[in-house]
């Protein structure tokens, strides 16, 4: 049974520790790995992933048999500046919507500039990413006794890459305005046990309690 | 908690010209990023007390969005970029 980080000491020395078993370590490295790939597909932007090669499709594998009326639709006619999908802007439309959530357009209404901004930053951004990823998934794996314990370092690329993956996630659930949260909680209540819908909300849920547990440990006080 | 615009508090220095500091980063509430989250970032990255952060974080959600920061495009860019990093959905522009 998995327990929530909570902080250990002070300054320095400060630790966050939470308790995962083998399975829930080897899922959150897994959607962590999928989420490196679907960045960097085959490790081409940085040093090669000693993970890349499996096809990137755990995401796909959890959300199949999620209805194609499932998630939430852009509207026709939607105000631009409504903070939906339409919103993200620019990206193009064959790129990855998530990627887009990952990546948004910095600026809303002027596409050059948001072009402009996206030449400067993105490949800074995708370097970072993916130097936060590997750093989280090395201070997962490195758990003794399924206790993961975590510097100030770790744990902000663990609270960070935990971020990217729920981002991806959601995405793929269709958690693009607050309302589609009370859906999905609607549809994890009536779901059939063996509804897959159903696995990916409860590890998404997952997810969202460990990162509460980690981002609340670290808030600085005052 | 308030929801009160926290954005007023940032334009009280020099009242000359708001010329000076024509640009601004925003926040856009997404469904995924928490609260604590949200909150943590905005005292991590601007070091902004606990009380303004998490008035700023309400704004982003009971608002759709706040101005977290205020100064010139370069420097609006530079915190859009970091806000971008840990996952938040921030942009910037000119203040209108």
């Amino acid at each position: 049974m998995a327990k929530g980080f909570s902080r250990r000491g002070r300054g320095k020395n400060v630790r966050y520790a939470a308790r995962l078993d083998d399975l829930e370590r080897a899922l959150v490295v897994e959607l962590l790995t999928q989420v490196r790939e679907l960045i960097d597909p085959g490790g081409a932007a940085g040093v090669p992933p000693e993970r890349a090669g499996e096809p990137a499709d755990a995401f796909d594998a959890i959300v199949a048999g999620l209805g194609s009326d499932f998630g939430a639709r852009v509207e026709a006619g939607e105000d631009a500046d409504s903070p939906a999908l339409g919103g993200r802007g620019f990206g193009g439309a064959d790129r990855d919507p998530a990627l887009d959530r990952l990546f948004p357009a910095g600026h809303r209404t002027d596409e050059e500039a948001a072009r402009e901004f996206r030449r400067f930053t993105e490949q800074t951004l995708i370097t970072r990413k993916l130097a936060g990823i590997d750093l989280a998934i090395a201070a997962i794996e490195s758990a003794v006794d399924d206790r993961v314990e975590l510097s100030q370092e770790k744990a902000v690329a663990v609270l960070v890459a935990l971020t990217d993956v729920r981002l991806v996630l959601g995405d793929r659930l269709g958690l693009r305005e607050d309302r589609d949260a009370q859906r999905l909680e609607e549809i994890a209540g009536a779901a059939d046990p063996q509804d897959p819908a159903l696995y990916a909300i409860l590890v998404y849920d997952f997810l969202t309690w460990l990162q509460e547990t980690l981002a609340t440990s670290m808030l600085p006080r005052g | 908690m308030s929801i009160a615009p926290v954005e007023q508090e940032v334009t009280s220095a020099g009242t000359d010209e708001a010329v000076e500091q024509p640009w601004i980063t925003l926040v856009w509430n997404d469904p995924v990023n928490l609260m604590s989250y949200v909150t943590y970032v905005f005292q991590s990255y601007f070091g902004y007390s606990r009380e303004k952060s998490e008035a700023l974080m309400l704004d982003v959600h009971h608002r759709g969005k706040a101005v977290v920061s205020t100064g010139s495009r370069e420097k609006m860019e530079i915190d859009t970029e970091a806000l971008q990093g840990f996952g938040l959905w921030a942009t910037f522009q000119k203040d209108e």
